[in-house]
């Protein structure tokens, strides 16, 4: 198991580093869609009144 | 051989396939995908004699920078169709696929020191090959940092310029890694006269892991493009509410 800290590193990296970004990506997407959604609401009850 | 080249083109045709499908079973496939590939990299591809267990970075590391190619290919692609058509949509591939692409590149430039340190005895070495990489990312975060404030399409435009420019640079890593003789080895995967250096345990284990990426690759493109779609929709409605003049 010799150079076994390497392969930890750089799997261990791969992984956290695509984790994190997959959630920010998705957490950001859910972020926009719910504001857009207000602003169209929003939108929609001044346009109606 | 041919029985391999058939493999790999229905590897790289099935993530095509599936960004057309939806999202769940997208998300679902390439969640076992990945699952399957890391255990072909730990228990099925055996060790190699030479190297020992750090090759096994070899997997994913070869994977990222073929991924990462693909992305800058298509910012490459994308940039010009969004100066020819001038659509907002191919704006949102390039600058998705960008982002992606810089998030591959990183890790390709992260996990080659680490397997180059066990190896070649130091972290980096200013080499052809690996200078090139550092001055692709340099490129494509360069890109992004012109895509960071809200929609200009002055901006726009120049970075797609980038895009294209830039994207001269991985037909030069190419060439530095079959032509130069430095540090980095010559490629494995595909040799001169269209053989392999890789067994066929480890070839099968490569294309897998290469399946994986892929099929992230169009999950992420899939998220981020409609992450630019939103961040513009909101910006042509803000746009809208200030000239009604709502609140």
């Amino acid at each position: 198991m010799k150079n076994f800290w390497y392969l930890f590193a750089a799997y261990s990296t791969i992984w956290t580093a695509l984790y994190v970004y997959m959630i920010r990506l998705s957490q950001k997407n859910k972020e926009l869609q719910a504001e857009l959604r207000d602003l169209r609401a929003q939108l929609e009850r001044v346009l109606t009144k | 051989m041919q029985k391999w080249w058939s493999i790999m083109f229905f590897l790289m045709i099935f993530p095509l396939i599936y960004l057309c499908i939806n999202r769940v079973f997208h998300a679902i496939v390439m969640y076992i995908t990945m699952n399957v590939a890391i255990m072909l990299v730990f228990i099925y591809a055996p060790t190699e004699k030479m190297q020992g267990i750090v090759q096994k970075i070899f997997y994913f590391h070869v994977s990222s920078a073929i991924t990462m190619f693909f992305a800058f290919f298509l910012v490459c692609v994308a940039s010009i169709m969004y100066l020819w058509k001038n659509s907002d949509w191919w704006d949102a591939i390039a600058l998705s696929a960008a982002e992606i692409g810089v998030v591959f590149c990183t890790l390709v430039l992260i996990t080659g020191p680490l397997w180059a340190r066990p190896i070649w005895g130091t972290w980096w070495s200013w080499d052809p090959t690996l200078t090139l990489t550092l001055v692709l990312w340099l490129i494509y975060v360069a890109y992004l940092m012109l895509r960071i404030e809200t929609y200009d399409p002055k901006r726009a435009r120049f970075a797609a310029v980038l895009g294209i420019i830039g994207f001269v640079d991985v037909p030069l890593i190419r060439w530095s890694v079959e032509k130069w003789r430095t540090l980095h080895p010559k490629p494995v995967l595909i040799q001169e006269g269209g053989t392999t250096g890789l067994t066929s345990a480890m070839l099968l284990t490569f294309l897998v892991c290469l399946g994986a990426f892929l099929l992230l690759f169009f999950y992420l493109l899939r998220e981020r493009i409609s992450v630019a779609q939103s961040r513009h929709a909101l910006e042509v409605l803000r746009h809208d509410i200030d000239e009604i003049g709502v609140g």
